[in-house]
């Protein structure tokens, strides 16, 4: 009885590919909640436009004749970054800075106009139909029998497996051991005093901005050379699935997030793989509703500190 | 009048000069309005029922319009969503235009055809295929197209009697057309002594359908029929290639555009999909297809000639009715036929086509396809 084993490691594979990317997404949600609380619905936007500058760098690559796999990705990983960090860099300056301070909701609603506006610029600009790209990177291996059903690994989703653990060591090095990541934490726990002791807490906010968009962008050149499919509507679910993921794991945590968006991955594709992908979504958000009843910070979410 | 309204009204007056005199000619025109996605995924359809529309009135026009009159087209934008498609049909309402070619999607042309019926506007649909949007007894509401119902049974008896699969599975995209035709291809399956394996729905915009293939792979599935849009679709096969599940797929003509091949490439080629007769190849359109040619169109969607054929019917509608009152033309187009390129054309009580057939085709990767039969 092998079949069975076979398609869960199949399904868990699949389950796991999709969370790797919730969880770059979801990154960029819980820095800037753990540090302004603030919620970012622009977010989704970013991983949108990620998207597309992956796409136009692989295209522009393409057609100057570059025929190296490796450098083309190279090259559209990091002109995505740098393009979608300057996006992230953007939007804190224009739609947020100038409302900090005020009321929560402001920020909250000057975030979903900017989602808008990212989503229709996009649309102006590059059509809104579906954008196509043929698969770079073919081929997989085979786990289980020749004949029968066995599990595949597909190269694609390797290079996803190895390109989020690669970030999030980066990421988690830099929070943990770097002066602009110990500024980082220190804003998480107490921006005004952080203020006081002469952090430039502006930088630090704006360098949040920054990392968030390029995770996002990683995650949007991945998941376009994934499905090789983009649009200007996909940010809109991927943002809400990233969020989702970001409460699951308790909204300010990093390793929170990671473990929310491997969670909401797996969860769906085992409720797609076993029962149906109808209530994929369904189970999904029942999930996210019964850890909330339970443990209302997500399930690595300290409890808020009241803060004087 | 305050100085405000004054200064609306002297803007008002501007615009009207300036290129919007139509208004100031009502008398001699009539206005058609052209409902569907201009933008959203599946805009690509909204063009096809947009220029075969154009081309109607330009013609018709040319020809010395309707009744001394002229046809005036006016695109409308629902972007496939029934929420706008509602407020749509509002606009058009305001907008005082009795006459819809539209909306594009089944789930967009329910909703907005409840408001045209209350509000005596006649509603020509050239695309969508749903059977409720002509059961409930609506009198201005018609089609030019066939429908699930008959659409469904083409496609499950093409599998049955020339596919002979092992193993159906049936899969759709939960909305109102995808589900619809997807139950009617697992009936008329199973009528003829066929199981099907796994009928299931997805998420339409979802990305991710490799838990759906790993689960037709170990079900041994070696024929999966779809109910619903290109996206999907394109990236279901894309996925099923890349996972190696080997199935014939199969979809309605909703699948039927080259962008499925732009997004599926190779895993496009041998797809089966049901799609209303090519017009664009039958000898007496030629000249029509030249001018669809000559404009830089492309005429072989398989919307284009019904919306042509929608045009058409309201016009000659009007000229028998003798009025644009929308009760009589709807009496004159139930009462005649008419002669239009996608053939001769008679509806019955419901505004149904009497007679309309599907065609199941085969798809290649480079966008093409070769007819199967009937």
């Amino acid at each position: 009885m092998t079949e069975p084993l076979y398609y869960f490691i199949q399904q868990l594979l699949n389950g796991l590919t999709v969370g790797s990317t919730y969880a770059l997404i979801a990154i960029g949600y819980t820095m800037v909640y753990g540090i302004i609380g603030m919620i970012n619905f622009a977010h989704g936007e970013v991983y949108m436009i990620g998207s597309y500058i992956a796409f136009i760098v692989l295209a522009a690559l393409a057609l100057l004749g570059l025929d190296s796999l490796a450098l083309m990705l190279i090259g559209a990983f990091a002109i995505s970054m740098i393009v979608t960090s300057a996006y992230g860099f953007s939007i804190e300056r224009v739609a947020y800075r100038p409302l900090r301070g005020g009321n929560r909701l402001i920020p909250l609603i000057s975030a979903i106009g900017m989602s808008i506006f990212l989503q229709n610029v996009v649309r102006l600009a590059q059509g809104s139909r579906d954008i196509a790209m043929p698969s770079l990177i073919t081929g997989g291996w085979s786990i289980g029998p020749e004949e029968g059903f066995h599990a595949t690994l597909s190269y694609m989703q390797l290079v996803i497996f190895i390109v989020t653990f690669i970030t999030m060591t980066a990421l988690t090095l830099f929070i943990s051991r770097s002066r602009m990541g110990r500024a980082c934490r220190a804003c998480a726990e107490d921006i005004k005093m952080t203020n006081l002791l002469g952090i430039n807490t502006n930088n630090v906010i704006a360098l949040t901005f920054v990392i968030g968009a390029a995770l996002a962008a990683v995650a949007g050149v991945l998941l376009s050379l994934y499905y090789g499919v983009i649009n200007p509507y996909i940010g809109f679910m991927a943002g809400l699935k990233a969020f989702t993921a970001a409460v699951l794991g308790g909204i300010g945590s990093i390793p929170g997030a990671v473990l929310g968006g491997l969670l909401l991955g797996v969860t769906e594709a085992i409720t797609a793989g076993y029962f149906s992908t109808e209530y994929k979504d369904v189970v999904a958000f029942s999930l996210l509703i019964l850890i909330l009843l339970f443990r209302p910070t997500g399930i690595l979410g300290r409890p808020e500190v009241e803060k004087v | 009048m305050n100085k405000a309204t004054k200064h609306v009204s002297k803007l008002f007056a501007a615009m009207a000069l300036a290129g919007m005199a139509s208004y100031s000619v009502a008398a001699d025109t009539i206005k058609i309005a052209m409902a569907g996605p201009v933008t959203g995924a599946v805009a690509q359809y909204g063009d096809m029922q947009f220029i075969g529309a154009k081309m109607a009135i330009e013609q018709i026009n040319k020809a010395g319009g309707v009744n001394g009159a002229q046809l005036e087209g006016v695109v409308y934008d629902d972007a496939c969503d029934p929420k706008q498609a509602v407020a749509v049909a509002n606009k058009i309402v305001n907008d005082g235009v009795q006459f819809v070619v539209g909306h594009l999607c089944s789930s967009s042309t329910q909703p907005a055809s409840d408001i045209y019926e209350d509000e005596g506007i006649l509603m020509i649909t050239a695309a969508s295929t749903s059977p409720e949007i002509t059961a409930r007894g609506y009198q201005l509401v018609f089609r030019t197209i066939g429908l699930d119902s008959l659409q469904g049974p083409t496609a499950g008896k093409y599998i049955a009697e020339q596919v002979k699969p092992k193993n159906i599975a049936v899969v759709h995209d939960k909305q109102q057309y995808g589900e619809g035709i997807a139950t009617a291809v697992k009936q008329t399956v199973e009528a003829a002594g066929y199981k099907v394996a796994l009928f299931e729905g997805v998420t339409a915009g979802d990305k991710d359908f490799s838990a759906l293939i790993a689960k037709l792979k170990r079900q041994n599935v070696d024929f999966v029929y779809y109910g619903g849009y290109h996206p999907e679709l394109g990236l279901i096969l894309r996925q099923a290639k890349e996972q190696g599940l080997n199935a014939k797929f199969m979809g309605p003509e909703g699948v039927g555009n080259a962008d499925i091949s732009a997004i599926a490439g190779e895993a496009s080629e041998g797809m089966l999909v049901t799609l209303p007769k090519a017009f664009d190849e039958d000898p007496k359109n030629a000249h029509l297809v030249e001018a669809f040619k000559a404009k830089k169109e492309d005429p072989s969607g398989p919307f284009v000639f019904p919306a042509y054929a929608a045009v058409q019917v309201i016009a000659e509608g009007i000229q028998k009715a003798g009025s644009t009152d929308t009760d009589k033309v709807a009496e004159a187009i139930r009462s005649t036929s008419f002669d239009t390129p996608t053939g001769t054309l008679a509806f019955d009580e419901k505004g149904d086509l009497k007679d309309f057939s599907f065609v199941v085709y085969q798809w290649h990767a480079n966008g093409t396809k070769t007819a199967l039969g009937e």
